[in-house]
């Protein structure tokens, strides 16, 4: 149950009520409608929302792209995705009014008259759906394309309501491009208005290690140097590039997932207690952490790049032989690091992060591992299976924190044997977990940035991730060097063996 | 989720049966198959039911247990059995994660108090309760207002949920109600399904204020809440008309109808299991009862 913005202030009926916020009413225009995000992430994104009532009373939904297409094609469209890719069971009486609210228009970003005709069909949402010249503008489309519409945007900014930009990653492809950019959507826009998404921030896992931390009593004491022995943060992926070979090309996993996913997670992992949960609060504490992180030397950072192999069981092509990949590419697909966050709770604290395409299995966890009993009263060979205890949140596939610890193994000796204690979401609140983007497109509409990186955060992402290309730049690794369905260059577990860890075992 | 997923693992009856029996026969049901799987719970739920209303209680249970993976004991009173025994059925349900291979259990022990044994619940109930997570407990039927049973389940549970539209003697009941709102928290069924329509209600702020008849077509508790809730959140004299329907069909102010609820409205486990992730004492509920009165 929702509640429109205008009818929620001094109203005695709705202390107690429970309901959700609910958007102003206001158009979403996508430009690169007719990629893929679009279908299988945006449009099941918002009928989740029209499912629940969360979308705004009056909500029309433009989308934009090169390709010819009618109004009608485009809802048709859409609506297979939203039944190929929804979560939420599909239901005509949800879609339908959605689908009234959709317009498509075919359009050259840089062609004057799509862009009247834009203006136009916007128009006649706010007379005929009562929009009320709340426009959010989604960039679904690549870097290149984005100054040309931040331009038109800017020159026809809505009189009477608001305007907001979402701008997809990678933003930007290095320190300068990013300070750029920055710039050029500063010319017409505020901070408040421009919502740079990484989607890792919209899950429900993600969100859950702010709340683990500091929901907590048990956590915060000891998430520290004093307690933690070191942090291990992996996203692997098992998919290669998947047709993406243009864009992956330029940008490599440095740049795909390193650069926002990786760092985010650093931060989060990292960060001091915020004073609340507003915005400004959050990304003021994320923001220190991507300043305190130490740029690593070129022997704490590993690359790679897959060659062929198998994949649950099937055979699967090197990176070279992908479908537009240069067959001499020097592309990274693997990437390693040892980070240090050099500041009071973390020094000489490592992070070991991985990321990587055609590894061995899907995987996106934050490890955070404890020091070890420092003098476990047992015979030698009873604490041999005693291992540091490990707080572990899983983010993808299965959402869940477990903590191992060491547990006694039934009989009569004293063998200690890891144990784990579970946590599942899937298991405990059955709810079904909404996907990232439902949860970024309704904060989007409410204009609520808590969950989007701010300028100086991605402008103290790339600072990192310039300084490690620029010594990438100074050597020539052999590449392929990881065949694909294993965990990675050797070269990874020399990073992190060398001071006497391992990788962990999934 | 659906109901697809779920498993009837494993059931057990026993006559005239300790609490401790009942101990260890979940304990051997979480290992028949000896493989890892999850054994979260999130409460513990207890059901006072009495006969007449037992299938209507398996029913909402069964479709409340998926929510809420738990620990349910069902106490149904037979103090007119001739024995004194307690007669126990155990059951365990199996849910399958879909893309995981590990699933989830939620256990259902089903508890006949029969004689002198339906008089004093929470010592049977205690030695059951999983440590350290909130108590809930559904009151089916009209509440021993006044008698040992309830008395004591008020002291073991963290809240104690009812649906007055079970009860006869309304509004009356309501003021035996109140009486117990500093012994445990509690909340209403009946109040929980007129949630979209005060919501409705709220819609019309700020012309409402001065509302002086509110007109429902629906259960007479529903009805009696639904006007308290105005009177204590405008604090005013309202009247009520009422008309009697098997759930709200319409509300009108002064004379003027209130648009219907959007959507469909949620069944009886849903109704349940929203309750259940409420906790502490709800003010708001509180003072509409009073007022209902």
């Amino acid at each position: 149950m929702t509640l429109a913005p205008e009818l929620q202030e001094e109203n005695p009926l709705l202390e107690g009520l429970g309901l959700a916020r609910t958007p102003e009413s206001c158009s979403l225009i996508i430009f690169g409608a007719s990629g893929d995000l679009t279908q299988r992430k945006l449009f099941p994104a918002l009928y989740s929302l029209a499912f629940r009532h969360l979308l705004p009373r009056n909500f029309g939904v433009v989308g934009v792209a090169r390709t010819e297409e009618s109004d009608e094609d485009f809802i048709e469209r859409m609506k297979a995705a939203v039944q190929e890719y929804g979560r939420d069971s599909f239901r005509d009486e949800i879609w339908e009014p959605l689908a009234q609210g959709m317009r498509y228009i075919s359009m050259d970003f840089g062609d004057e008259s799509g862009w009247n005709r834009l203006s136009k069909t916007l128009a006649d949402l706010d007379k005929n759906l009562g929009t009320a010249e709340n426009r959010v503008y989604y960039f679904a489309v690549p870097p290149e394309a984005i100054a040309t519409l931040v331009e038109n945007i800017g020159k026809r900014r809505s009189k009477r309501g608001w305007d907001r930009l979402v701008v997809e990653k990678p933003f930007g492809w290095d320190l300068q491009s990013a300070q750029e950019l920055n710039a050029l959507l500063a010319k017409d826009f505020e901070e408040s208005s421009i919502f740079r998404i990484d989607h890792y921030l919209g899950k429900e896992t993600v969100q859950n290690m702010l709340a683990l931390r500091f929901a907590n009593g048990i956590f915060e004491p000891v998430w520290n140097r004093q307690f933690i022995d070191h942090v291990q943060i992996t996203v692997a992926e098992t998919i290669g590039i998947e047709n993406r070979a243009g864009y992956y090309e330029k940008a490599g996993v440095i740049r795909d997932v390193f650069q926002n996913h990786l760092l985010q997670l650093v931060a989060l992992t990292a960060m001091e207690p915020p004073i609340d949960f507003t915005s400004e609060s959050v990304r003021n504490e994320k923001v220190k952490v991507l300043r305190s992180l130490h740029t690593p030397g070129p022997k704490h950072v590993v690359r790679g790049q897959y060659g062929a192999g198998w994949i649950e069981g099937e055979e699967v092509p090197a990176y070279r032989d992908e479908s537009g990949c240069a067959p001499d590419s020097m592309t990274d697909t693997f990437i390693a690091a040892k980070l240090f966050v050099d500041n009071w709770r973390w020094a000489d604290t490592p992070f070991y992060v991985r990321a990587g395409k055609r590894l061995a299995r899907r995987e996106t966890t934050i490890a955070i591992q404890f020091q070890r009993a420092p003098h476990p009263p047992f015979e030698a060979i009873a604490g041999e299976g005693l291992r540091p205890n490990m707080l572990v949140v899983h983010i993808q596939p299965d959402e869940g924190v477990a903590l191992s610890i060491g547990a006694k193994v039934p009989g009569s000796g004293m063998t200690i044997r890891p144990v784990h204690m579970d946590f599942l979401y899937g298991g405990t609140f059955r709810t079904g977990i909404p996907e990232a983007y439902e949860r970024l497109i309704l904060d989007i509409m409410l204009g609520d940035q808590t969950l989007f990186t701010r300028a100086d955060e991605v402008n103290e992402e790339w600072s990192l991730v310039d300084a490690i290309i620029a010594f990438w730049r100074r050597d020539k690794p052999v590449f392929p060097n990881y065949a694909a369905g294993t965990w990675g260059p050797l070269a990874s577990n020399e990073l992190i063996q060398r001071d006497g860890r391992s990788w962990q075992r999934f | 989720m659906t109901a697809a997923d779920t498993t009837h693992v494993d059931e057990w009856h026993g006559d005239d049966i300790s609490i401790a029996e009942v101990q260890e026969r979940l304990c051997e049901m979480r290992t028949t198959d000896g493989q890892s799987d999850l054994r979260t719970s999130v409460m513990t739920h207890t059901a006072w039911v009495p006969k007449h209303w037992l299938e209507a209680a398996r029913g909402t249970l069964a479709g409340l247990a998926e929510a809420h993976p738990s620990r349910t004991i069902a106490l149904v009173p037979d103090p007119e059995a001739g024995r004194d025994a307690i007669d126990a059925t155990v059951s365990v349900y199996r849910f399958d994660l879909p893309g995981e291979t590990r699933r989830v259990f939620a256990e259902v022990v089903e508890l006949h108090l029969c004689g002198a044994r339906a008089s004093s619940p929470a010592s049977i109930v205690e030695p059951l309760l999983i440590s350290d997570l909130p108590v809930f407990s559904r009151w089916r039927g009209r509440p021993a207002f006044g008698r040992q049973e309830l008395e004591q389940l008020l002291r073991v549970v963290d809240r104690m949920i009812v649906d007055s539209s079970e009860w006869e003697d309304l509004p009356a009941d309501y003021a035996l109600l109140a009486e117990c709102f500093d012994k445990a928290a509690i909340s209403d069924i009946a109040f929980r399904r007129s949630l979209r329509w005060r919501a409705m209600l709220a819609e019309l702020w700020p012309g409402i204020a001065d509302v002086n008849k509110v007109a429902v077509t629906g259960p007479k508790a529903d009805a009696l809440l639904l006007a308290g809730w105005l009177r204590s959140r405008l604090d005013r004299k309202i009247a009520l008309e009422h008309e009697e329907a098997d759930e709200i069909r319409s509300v009108s102010v002064d004379g003027e109808g209130v648009s219907a609820p959007r959507g469909e409205a949620p069944d009886p486990s849903q109704q349940l299991s929203a309750e259940l992730d409420q906790f502490g004492h709800d003010p708001i509920y509180e003072a509409a009862v009073r007022a209902a009165k």
